[in-house]
């Protein structure tokens, strides 16, 4: 690997080089790995490739990079989260943990920058208890900053399924990802994340793992199976294996609930907010302020019993003192 | 999440009693009027709780999120092959809180897709399917699905014991009624042989062979029960319940050593030990004893 780099660099100087010196060397031809490139034979090749290709796109190339980091002061049953998600995006680079107060503003489009990377998922824990992902597209596309809930990680021992690892998995939608327009863009970005890129160097080539993302409850639920299906042959899938197809589970699984979208990275004008939501704090105060509430109640309670006690008071009994003779 | 449920229909029951309360209750019951509990189900951490109705000040720039859409997508003609998504439509509304219904519709969707997926990678004829000797990295470590199998199998034995003394107390159920049963088959077969002789015997007596013995029946000396019972005769020095015969007086049984009385009579010999061993009146008031053994009482004492 490191060899092959820095064969590469020295090329690449050389050539810098001969452009210097003088325009006939530039005219060699390039040098191959089974001898020298005939130019023209060359010129063919590339022609037929670009015939086959343009039924599909011309030179498309997915060069997708996830950068994969997380606040400091991240739950551990978080960090076991976004370790899977790393494990399972082989197209992934993990950074080390952000300080929370960077997380804010530039640092983060920075640090994408800096590994090059085209999207970053971050996994931003706050008090420890309540988990945000923001998942954005970095130069200048759009961010989405979720809440996680209903966190399962992959170490549980109730998922027995397993696969390869790096191995591209089928990206199954629910229908409703087109009812509206920003679960439009939530499914573009999914694709964009969670698909592997055809042809990447750490992927393997088979399919046989399938995620799902379905939308219940206005929250993107994420889960992810092993599929075994009975074969002998890699290209055929064996007569009624279809029918004897099993899936299971993996994991991790989590939920989503979508907060706002941006229309920057980590930040921007706000494109999107959901109407719904109640931020976790906001539920914890409420639960909270019950609990108070039942001193102060009791305290009425009794204070009105007092007066309804003095408003209207008890007759004076006339066999009061009968028997005390 | 239940008791939260639970805490606000408290909540708004007692709105709705106590009248007198209203200020108090307006604060609390303002900042939720609206919004509704919705129990999430799964386990503990899940805090979720939704707003019963859309806030109007939400925004929701929908030209801004397709041109959005439209910086960030791929070109439109991009093979399926890079994107592998498929679309399936859910038939029927989830129910969110319904673990079983909601985790059944997802294996569903998955199933249906990675069918759809396979069918139109088949057609590709490209390979898609692993290998039985291919091997390479997997997301979870052996020692990792070790753990996973030896958990699986803890289970089902745990399912099998369980399966085996549920057995077990049944079959015992079982042989307790059946023993109940032959109990109760052999009491009535013993009543109907009873029955039987007894008839049998009535219509001898009536047909008038009350002593005969010609007629082949014997005149049996035990048909009376009387050689079952046992002699009224008393013999003389053997006690009733003795079979030996009355041998076993002359062996000796004779009286009890002179010893062996005095020590009966000095310690007791059968009944209650607690009852003799207990003060009475009449030992509590003697002092007879009291202060005898000064002198020799407790030798190892020194002066």
């Amino acid at each position: 690997m490191g060899k092959k780099r820095k064969h590469s660099e020295t090329v690449a100087v050389a050539s810098v080089k001969k452009d210097d010196d003088d325009a006939a060397a530039s005219e060699r031809p390039q040098r191959t790995l089974l001898g020298w490139k005939d130019k023209k034979n060359g010129a063919q090749e590339t022609e037929t490739k670009t015939t086959t290709t343009t039924t599909t796109t011309a030179g498309f190339r997915n060069k997708e990079k996830v950068l994969v980091t997380c606040s400091r002061r991240i739950n551990f049953r978080y960090r076991h989260l976004m370790l899977n998600v790393v494990s399972l995006l082989p197209h992934c680079k993990k950074d080390n943990k952000v300080e929370s107060k960077e997380s804010k503003g530039a640092t983060l489009n920075e640090l994408v920058e800096l590994k090059s990377c085209s999207s970053c998922l971050f996994f931003e824990c706050r008090k420890h208890k309540d988990l945000y992902l923001w998942m954005a597209k970095c130069p200048n596309g759009p961010s989405v900053k979720f809440l996680v809930n209903a966190v399962h990680t992959m170490e549980e021992l109730k998922l027995t399924g397993n696969h390869l690892k790096g191995s591209r998995p089928l990206l199954t939608f629910s229908s409703n990802f087109d009812s509206n327009a920003h679960w439009k863009l939530l499914k573009e970005m999914i694709i964009q994340i969670f698909g592997i890129p055809k042809e990447h160097r750490k992927s393997k080539p088979y399919h046989d793992h399938v995620f799902v993302f379905s939308i219940v409850d206005d929250h993107i639920w994420f889960r992810n199976y092993q599929i075994s299906v009975p074969h002998n042959e890699s290209d055929k899938i064996a007569r009624g294996g279809l029918d004897n197809m099993t899936l299971v589970e993996v994991g991790p699984r989590f939920c989503l609930n979508p907060i706002k979208i941006f229309g920057g990275s980590f930040g921007g004008p706000t494109l999107y907010e959901n109407p719904f939501y109640i931020s976790p704090n906001q539920i914890r105060a409420l639960e909270k302020r019950k609990k108070a509430g039942k001193y102060a109640k009791k305290v009425k309670a009794k204070t009105r019993r007092k007066m309804h006690e003095l408003e209207n008071p008890l007759e004076p009994d006339e066999f009061a003192d009968m028997w005390k003779e | 999440m239940g008791v939260q449920n639970k805490g606000l229909a408290l909540l708004k029951e007692n709105k709705i009693e106590d009248d007198d309360n209203v200020d108090f209750d307006e604060e609390v019951s303002e900042s939720e009027s609206g919004s509704e509990f919705e129990s999430e189900s799964e386990e503990e951490e899940d805090e979720d709780v939704k707003l019963a109705e859309p806030s109007k000040n939400a925004i929701y720039n929908t030209d801004g999120i397709l041109d959005k859409l439209g910086d960030i997508s791929w070109p439109e003609n991009v093979g399926w092959i890079h994107k592998l998504s498929i679309d399936i439509d859910q038939e029927q509304q989830v129910d969110v809180n319904d673990d079983l219904a909601r985790e059944l519709a997802f294996y569903n969707q998955a199933l249906e897709g990675t069918k759809k997926a396979f069918e139109k990678l088949q057609s590709m004829g490209l390979p898609f399917l692993r290998p039985a000797d291919y091997y390479a990295e997997m997301v979870k470590t052996d020692s990792h699905m070790e753990k996973v199998k030896g958990r699986l199998l803890a289970e089902k034995r745990k399912i099998e014991e369980a399966e085996e003394r549920r057995k077990a107390r049944e079959s015992k159920k079982l042989a307790k009624e059946i023993q109940a049963q032959k109990q109760k088959e052999r009491n009535k077969q013993k009543k109907e042989e009873i029955e039987s002789v007894k008839k049998w015997r009535k219509q001898r007596q009536q047909s008038g062979f009350a002593g005969g013995d010609k007629d082949g029946e014997m005149d049996f000396s035990f048909e009376d029960g009387k050689s079952f019972e046992r002699s009224n005769k008393k013999r003389p020095g053997v006690a009733p319940g003795d079979r030996s015969g009355g041998k076993t007086r002359q062996v000796g049984k004779g009286k009890k050593p002179q010893k062996r009385n005095f020590r009966d009579s000095k310690f007791g010999f059968g009944g209650k030990k607690a009852l003799k061993k207990q003060n009475t009146a009449e030992t509590t008031n003697e002092f007879r004893d009291f202060n005898k053994g000064h002198a020799s009482g407790n030798k190892k004492r020194k002066r």
